[in-house]
């Protein structure tokens, strides 16, 4: 049957390879037009099981949620000029619109608009007319549509402007009720020393948790904005009234700009229009964006600026892996052309290889769309894997059909030869190696289950488009030659050149001859590389698998640096405010979690809002009893000296406590304030503020008094305007912040919950992480779950799947064979390279990670083919004939090889790390297999030979 | 008669059971809580920290503790930016007082800071303290003998008693039999017992005075991944110290 077949394409070949290349060409349209509907994912959580919970969320959150997918511009300078350039982008920003569109939409308008004009003259049908019109305006709608709805870059100070006081925690409130109840100078300085003696003296806990650390860092920036100000106006300086309330605002509110630690950096993040789903526009949309930064950073040459946060990075991901997979098939296509013309010595038939190599990857990335739909992180370097792969196959027709040319065979019985005999093996090699790719669609998870339908049925897509393509165009070039030979009246005599690679054959010669000595070396070798693959370990850091050098990428780290936050945060869904308020509390007691944010912080709970009530009243209260001061007199000074020197005080202590208790970011800003005990030298703004009072009293009163008429007025304005004790309802909330936290309905509401350190940098914390995600809520998804959950799963399939890969090659190989020992035999050298692979992995430094663990059961299914051929060919050639079958399959094998180990390993120069891990394993996987094939399996045979001699 | 007389010791060591009873784990919390009650120590340590920057910060201090740890002292000697600071801790550290030598003004802390962290360290003021907690505060059972860290152990599991007033719902604890040195103790989040959250481990125990003392201890905390490394330097006990020492007037000096 299978002979019969083979015949019958050679024969099509032979006789008419111009119908079969019409074929061909009818295939490759169809499959073109599959493979151009293919679509490309670049989300982790498509790796997992399908329907599995956390990608569920996921997809859920980022189609709901848009502000959960933004785009963030980190801006880097001076604190006053990266604020100003976040000004000018914000609006910017706003403006962008898609125009991609526009032209079809607007042909599509002007073809409505001829249909309303025909039906104008001809039936005047009104209805008909109206409703083209609306169909018009759809359209309209849709041409220069606005990218992004919403940027923010400053907290919501209207909201607090009127709300403050009742979203101050209980114990907050109560701690720090003294600094609202007086304006004046004095008197302010007096309850913010009260205030740091009950809240940071007296409870250390204040400050030893990260939100509350943070908390007193604003206190201390806004008390040295404060101190700034005031020694300006005791030197006489002006300060405009807009400075002055800015100063009461600081004090009231914090810090509007969503700055850096060290003030160095601010973020700017913009909510899309669009949702991650929508692949086109998030290309289009950070586009976009960077031409206007860009084009606004002109301007400020001080500045700079970049694109990061999930919009950023899914563009560059998208754009730069398809970019980098391009150069390296480009690069492994070169690589194969240059081995292939230097081993055949001539050129002609690599470029027919390489041609039907093409047209078999779009016939297999045809199938993929047809199979899959769209390519994830894994199956996208699917093409450079099938490269190396499929290049086999052509390398055996070619041989053979040359072989049997030189040997004086016609055309049509070279043909029939080439396909009676090289197709049998090609069609054996590629049926195992797909059917151990296709094992993989036992996984559990969506990667691995796709990587094994994605190579399977685009290798088997690669072995059709061989035997249909690759022969014809052999055919007609040599019917050329024979012309041309017809032509010179056979000038040029067929000469039969030895091209077999004699050296392979002396080896394995030797090496069964010497069978106990290559026994022996092959045990101790492959003991020692399975010692040192004992040693491998796996690399959980995800941070390693991501592109490298990716502007994107690198401000992750950048953000992680300045602002103490990791963007590799976890999302969980809440079905209403309260679950929300609920879950976020579990979550901000959990040791893991840095901070939380969601609604609950602009809407307490109306018993919480009930409890701060009567403090809200005292406060209010005392601040509209107290009077305003209209003057600070020079008998006022040694009060103000008196408590800006408690001041010191405090703030010394605060320092003293936070460098025993570790807190860096608390002690460092104590040190702007009154400067580092170890130097006596270093500067102490307060102390200064003190010598000024004595320097020149006159100026110094002055000044302070007409601070002090601003300042007191404007503060005492704005804490009865924050003192409202009106419960605040879901519906009075600004539309910003319920975009920000609830999706249109209103019905569902994120938490995004930070992780407390470097979840990529040590494997049991992010454990810990995930773990207290979902227990507290089987919700919880993004970056940490789901990776941790690949982890798991993709090394579990690994696993499984390796095994049962190799079940069936020993089937498969007992079918061929019908010999269990010549099968097991066959699969020694596969075994051993596997080891070897993982052994050598480790000695080059490697670790195993996410992606390249699915090189091993692939490796199964590429490295049994060597031990196939050479039993194949020693059965055949019989006993004593070693050096010939490692002459002449040695060689194939060697060429099969090295075509494969330069596929792979040219996604070493993959800019996505994670590709080049998983080339770089299946390197030397396949340079394992080969050696042990080379080396072990010489050694193997010399023995059963030996045996079978004795018995005889 | 030799013979005699050792065969008649050798049947009561192999069947302790006849003349004594096996221990409860009342009974060998108990002998820890004991081993703990000293009445008077000296001790001089070295503690290492991770700052919230990720830097190890290493402090060395002097402790003086009363009454069977019901009053401490802490006296930091190094580093320099923290010389002199000194922390008193009454009340079995319900009461506690901090001294600043650069603003030279003490502060008492408020009551609840003694369930929480100690100085940036993963240990909390209530894990320092000595006192009757674990007698007080939690009922003993005893679980299967275990082997740990190297030791014959007795595992024991404290439940928290309904009015404990600790932070721990449960307490799993590794008690060396030949000494009754905790050598590992595992402590549980405040409200799920099932949560893991710290882990207590002392080693390199040497007898000093007649006490079995370990000179290291590790507090692994599960939920910050972190560790924090306490050394004993030098330790003395049942010396004699005089009250004052432990009063809010003689910490500044």
């Amino acid at each position: 049957m299978r002979e019969k077949i083979l015949q019958k394409l050679a024969h099509w070949h032979a006789y008419h390879p111009g119908r079969m290349l019409l074929v061909v060409l009818l295939l490759t349209i169809i499959f073109s037009f599959f493979a151009g509907q293919l679509k490309l994912t670049m989300r982790w959580s498509d790796l997992l099981p399908s329907g599995d919970k956390r990608t569920t969320q996921f997809n859920k959150i980022i189609d709901e949620f848009t502000s959960a997918t933004s785009l963030v511009v980190v801006v880097q300078g001076e604190e006053g000029r990266i604020k100003e350039f976040a000004e000018d982008l914000a609006p910017r920003i706003l403006t962008a619109i898609d125009t991609s569109k526009n032209d079809s939409i607007q042909k599509d308008i002007d073809k409505i608009r001829k249909k309303i004009n025909q039906l104008k003259t001809k039936e005047n049908d009104e209805s008909k007319i109206l409703k083209l019109q609306s169909e018009i305006k759809t359209l309209q709608a849709q041409m220069n549509k606005k990218l992004y709805q919403r940027v923010d870059y400053k907290a919501e100070v209207d909201f607090l402007k009127n709300h403050g006081l009742i979203l101050f925690k209980g114990e907050n409130l109560k701690n720090t009720k003294d600094v609202f109840m007086d304006p004046n100078i004095t008197g302010l300085l007096f309850n913010i020393n009260n205030s740091m003696e009950k809240e940071y003296v007296g409870q250390e806990e204040s400050i030893s948790t990260r939100e509350k650390e943070d908390g007193a860092v604003v206190f201390l920036d806004s008390i040295q904005n404060l101190i700034l100000k005031l020694q300006k106006v005791t030197r006489g300086e002006n300060l405009s009234e807009e400075e002055v309330q800015a100063v009461a605002d600081k004090l009231l509110f914090g810090e509007p700009y969503f700055l850096s630690y060290d003030k160095k950096a601010l973020i700017l993040t913009a909510a899309p229009n669009f949702t991650m789903l929508d692949t086109e526009l998030i290309v289009i949309g950070t586009d976009v964006v960077q031409e206007i930064t860009d084009d606004l950073l002109k301007n400020y040459p001080d500045v700079t600026a970049g694109l990061t946060g999930m919009i950023a990075i899914g563009r560059d991901e998208m754009v730069y892996s398809m970019q980098s997979l391009g150069y390296t098939t480009v690069i492994a296509m070169i690589a194969i052309l240059i081995l292939l013309m230097i081993s055949f010595r001539m050129w002609v038939a690599p470029i027919f290889a390489v041609s039907n190599l093409l047209v078999g990857l779009i016939w297999a990335v045809g199938t993929a769309a047809i199979v899959v739909g769209e390519l994830n992180i894994m199956t996208q370097m699917m093409s450079v894997i099938l490269l190396g792969l499929g290049i086999d196959f052509s390398i055996h027709i070619i041989s053979g059909f040359t072989e049997r040319r030189a040997a004086g065979d016609s055309i049509a019985e070279a043909m029939e030869k080439t396909f009676l005999k090289s197709g049998k093996g090609i069609l054996t090699g590629a049926l195992t190696t797909a059917c151990a790719f296709l094992t993989l669609v036992i996984s559990h998870s969506r990667g691995m289950k796709e990587v094994g339908l994605v190579t399977g049925t685009g290798l088997l897509a690669i072995l059709l488009a061989t035997m249909l393509f690759l022969p014809s165009m052999l055919v007609f070039r040599e019917r050329r030659i024979d012309k041309k030979r017809e032509r010179k009246k056979g000038l040029k005599q067929i000469v039969q050149r030895d091209i077999s690679f004699r050296f392979l054959g002396q080896t394995g010669d030797w090496l069964s001859k010497h069978y106990i000595f290559t026994i022996l070396a092959s045990i101790i070798i492959s003991s020692l590389l399975i010692w040192s693959g004992s040693k491998i370990s796996f690399d959980h850091n995800y941070m390693n698998i991501e592109p490298a050098g990716l502007t994107s990428i690198t401000l992750q780290d950048t953000v992680q640096e300045k602002f103490d936050l990791s963007m590799d945060y976890a999302l969980v869904l809440a079905d209403n405010v309260k679950q929300s308020r609920e879950l976020s509390k579990k979550y901000r007691e959990s040791g893991p979690v840095a901070v939380t944010e969601d609604i609950s912080f602009y809407l307490p709970s109306q018993e919480q809002q009930q409890r701060r009530i009567p403090l809200i009243r005292e406060i209010r209260e005392k601040i509209q009893s107290t009077a305003i001061k209209q003057a600070v007199l020079s008998g006022d000074f040694p009060v103000l000296s008196r408590e800006l020197d408690r001041l010191q005080m405090n703030i010394m202590e605060m320092q003293d406590l936070a460098f025993l208790g570790g807190q860096d970011k608390v002690d460092n800003k104590c040190k702007e304030l009154v400067g580092t005990p170890e130097n006596p030298n270093s500067r102490n703004i307060i102390s200064e503020m003190l010598q000024l009072l004595d320097e020149d009293i006159s100026t110094a009163a002055k000044g302070l008094s007409k601070f002090q008429q601003n300042f007191a007025q404007y503060f005492k304005k704005s804490v009865i305007t924050m003192s409202s004790t009106e419960s605040i309802r879901q519906d009075e909330l600004p539309i910003s912040i319920l975009d920000r936290y609830s999706n249109k309905k209103r019905d569902q509401f994120l938490i995004t919950v930070f992780p407390a350190g470097n979840i990529w940098q040590d494997a049991e914390f992010l454990n810990r992480f995930a773990d207290d995600l979902e227990r507290v809520s089987d919700k919880a998804t993004g970056m940490p779950v789901v990776f941790r959950a690949l982890i798991e799963i993709i090394g579990r399939d690994g696993r499984n799947a390796a095994l049962l890969t190799l079940v069936i090659v020993f089937l498969l190989l007992l079918l061929d064979y019908r010999n269990p020992g010549h099968a097991l035999i066959a699969m020694i050298p596969l075994a051993l390279g596997v080891f070897w692979m993982v052994g050598l992995m480790h000695l080059a430094g490697m670790q195993l990670t996410i992606m390249n663990v699915m090189g091993l059961p692939m490796i199964i299914g590429i490295g049994i083919d060597y031990g196939v051929h050479i039993l194949h060919r020693w059965r055949h050639e019989g006993r004593g004939k070693i050096r010939m079958v490692y002459s002449s399959t040695g060689k194939a094998i060697l060429l099969t090889s090295l075509t494969t180990m330069l596929a792979f390993g040219s996604l070493v120069f993959s800019i996505w790390r994670g590709f080049g891990q998983l080339g770089g394993a299946l390197f030397l996987g396949v340079g394992a297999c080969f050696l042990t094939t080379i080396i072990i399996l010489p050694g193997i045979i010399g023995m059963i030979e030996r045996k079978n001699s004795k018995k005889n | 008669m030799k013979k005699t007389m050792l065969l008649g010791l050798l049947v009561l060591l192999l069947t302790p059971g006849l003349f004594s009873r096996e221990l409860t784990g009342e009974d060998i919390i108990q002998k820890v809580n004991d081993l703990f009650n000293f009445d008077s120590s000296y001790s001089k340590s070295k503690m290492t920290i991770v700052t919230t920057s990720g830097q190890k910060r290493t402090f060395i201090s002097e402790s003086w503790s009363k009454n069977k740890g019901e009053k401490n002292l802490v006296r930091y000697l190094e580093p320099r930016r923290v010389k002199g600071q000194a922390v008193l801790m009454l009340n079995n550290a319900d009461d506690i007082w901090m001294y600043f030598p650069r603003t030279q003004r003490v502060r008492k802390l408020a009551s609840h800071a003694k369930k929480q962290k100690m100085q940036g360290s993963d240990f909390s003021y209530e894990d320092m303290g000595s006192g009757d907690a674990f007698i007080k505060d939690f009922s003993s059972k005893k679980l299967e003998d275990e082997k740990m860290e190297g030791h014959d152990c007795y595992k024991l599991e404290l439940s928290r008693n309904p009015d404990g007033d600790v932070s721990y719902s449960r307490l799993i604890m590794w008690v060396i039999k030949e000494n009754f040195v905790p050598v590992v103790i595992d402590y549980y989040d405040e409200d799920d017992p099932t949560l893991w959250q710290k882990r207590m481990v002392e080693s390199d125990i040497r007898i000093i005075d007649g006490i079995p003392t370990a000179m290291r201890i590790v507090m692994i905390n599960k939920n910050d991944n972190s560790q924090t490394e306490m050394e004993l330097l030098e330790v003395k006990y049942n010396i004699p110290l005089d009250d004052r020492m432990f009063t809010e007037r003689e910490l500044k000096k």
